[in-house]
């Protein structure tokens, strides 16, 4: 088990380092002449972007403007997206007033929102939180939907025989047995909203990480649109581990036994 | 045990007769099962005998007719039943004990007297080991251990069994078997219990009620009046069951 799990391990290290090695051989050829920046150059300009202010500000309120935004706009779609999906799983009558108006504006992209956005909100933080919110919402109705729509019958059925009101069967076995699918709708707000919220600051922003990839272009810096893109990468990989985390607590009954 | 006859009437089945949309699956059943009685239906598979018992716990609704239990037709938010599926039923979210727990949570019985019956029952089916497993790490039989607690710490007046021993090994199946009958004459519950097995009908019955093929009526109704506990290899046993086999042999 243990050798597995190293050799995995060295298999990752592997594929990140053929990738940057393979990068840097492309560059150093210079089949790309100054466009393309190697490897080490993109190094050197996050090390600078660390040191030095970008636009008046340190790298990481940047990346805290960009957070906060996100946040803000997937906790509102978690507390509304998610008891409608449920509610509109759990009861039919729900179902039938929200569906057609949702099926209707589910497949407009979030980004599509932007002008209407601006329209409403201005250029302040308000419409870069609505995009995101515009995101993050369709996951958390969708999922929540399809995990309520999936629950067990029998085991509603078996719930029945016991005298479980509707409320009790909503408690002991439509919201747990949905929990798997809403982390998952969870999962996929938080990687809509994260690219929503860079959609939103390419257009007109002065803070956050869709502002440094802009200024990069603006400055002719592809090193810079680089370091954003990769500190995209990583924002988004961190967060689907610390949702997957949260997962585990809540729902043990996934686990193993010894943990 | 009084006779049959001049007990209370538990459940009333009247008239009862289910379509699926087209299909006839129930067909104008009419009987009536007494208060502390200990009933088997055997039937042909697909017979209707699943949907009967759904019908009972008014999962789906009756075409036609009614099933009445002590006079009221039957709802188990006021009669106190249990109802063991043919299918695993087990909450895969919730532990052994969990489960066990689950329908006395439901009718809010005091977490004391939760405690006493869980671990009564959890010793009576053997789990005791295992009350912090989750449903899939235990084997199929395992897992209709807990279904059969979790019905048994009910202390049910009505108990419902849709074959629910057919996952088992015959060990484990003779001796939850006797523990039924141990529950049932310890609770005067009356018992439907649903099986494929004649064998197990007649060592378990009071009477046996043997359904046609779909659409199902009443073929014939057997009275076990043996002593307990019963002998397999009785010659009166052997006759019984002779007789039962014969009954469904003869279509
Ligand atoms: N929900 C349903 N919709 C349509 N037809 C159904 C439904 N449930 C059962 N049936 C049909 O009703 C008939 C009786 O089914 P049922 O499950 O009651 O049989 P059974 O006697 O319990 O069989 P078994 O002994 O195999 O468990 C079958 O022909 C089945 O196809
Ligand atoms: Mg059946």
């Amino acid at each position: 088990m243990i050798a597995i799990k190293r050799s995995n391990q060295f298999y990752n290290f592997v594929s990140i380092a053929g990738v940057l090695l393979l990068w840097q051989l492309v560059v150093s050829a210079g089949l790309f002449g100054k466009l393309v920046p190697s490897p080490v150059a993109v190094f050197k300009e996050f090390i600078d972007m660390l040191q030095n202010p970008i636009g008046g500000r340190s790298l990481f309120m940047h990346l805290w403007f960009s957070i906060k935004r996100v946040l803000t706009a997937f906790i509102t779609a978690v507390v509304t997206g998610v008891p409608l999906g449920l509610f509109m799983g759990w009861n039919k009558k729900v179902d039938a007033i929200v569906k057609p108006v949702f099926e209707l504006l589910k497949p407009i992209p979030p980004i599509a929102w932007i002008p209407l956005a601006i329209l409403w909100f201005g250029i302040g933080e308000t419409p870069k939180v609505f995009i995101c919110f515009v995101g993050s919402f369709v996951p958390c109705v969708v999922n929540s939907y399809t995990g309520m729509r999936y629950v067990d019958p029998l085991l509603i059925d078996m719930t029945k025989t016991f005298g479980a009101t509707r409320r009790q069967q909503f408690i002991d076995v439509g919201l747990p047995a949905s929990l798997t699918a809403v982390f998952a709708g969870l999962q996929n707000a938080l990687s809509l909203g994260w690219m929503c919220v860079l959609a939103a600051e390419l257009v007109g922003a002065r803070e956050g990480v869709g502002y440094i990839i802009t200024l990069g272009m603006d400055t002719a810096n592809p090193a810079m649109i680089i370091v954003g893109m990769l500190i995209i990468g990583a924002v988004g990989a961190a967060i689907a581990v610390i949702v997957r985390r949260i997962e585990r607590i809540v729902c043990p009954w996934k686990r193993g036994i010894t943990s | 045990m009084t006779d049959l006859k001049e007990r209370r009437t538990k459940v009333e089945v009247k008239n009862l007769t289910k379509c699926y949309d087209d299909l006839l699956v129930l067909d104008d059943v009419s009987f009536e099962v007494k208060e502390g009685e200990f009933l088997c239906i055997v039937g042909p598979t697909g017979c209707g005998k699943t949907t009967f018992l759904n019908t009972l716990a008014k999962f789906i609704p009756a075409t036609k007719g009614d099933i009445y239990v002590d006079g009221v037709p039957s709802n188990p938010m006021i009669h106190n039943l249990s109802f063991v599926f043919q299918e695993p039923s087990c909450i895969p979210w919730k532990t052994v004990e969990e489960n066990i727990r689950l329908g006395l949570e439901i009718k809010k019985i005091p977490e004391q007297e939760i405690k006493t019956r869980v671990e009564k029952v959890i010793n009576l089916v053997g789990l005791q080991n295992y009350r912090h497993y989750y449903p899939r790490q235990l084997s199929s039989s395992m897992e209709q251990r807990v279904v059969i607690a979790r019905s048994f710490v009910m202390n049910p007046d009505l108990l419902l069994m849709d074959e629910p021993y057919g996952q088992l090994d015959v060990k484990l199946r003779y001796y939850l078997e006797d523990e039924l009958i141990r529950l049932w004459k310890e609770l005067n519950s009356t018992v439907l219990f649903v099986t494929h097995n004649i064998e197990e009908a007649v060592y378990l019955a009071e009477r046996i009620i043997v359904l046609t093929p779909k659409p199902a009526k009443i073929k014939a109704e057997v009275i076990v009046d043996l002593p307990r506990p019963r002998d397999f290899t009785a010659p009166e046993f052997v006759k019984i069951r002779e007789q039962v086999t014969e009954l469904i042999r003869w279509w």
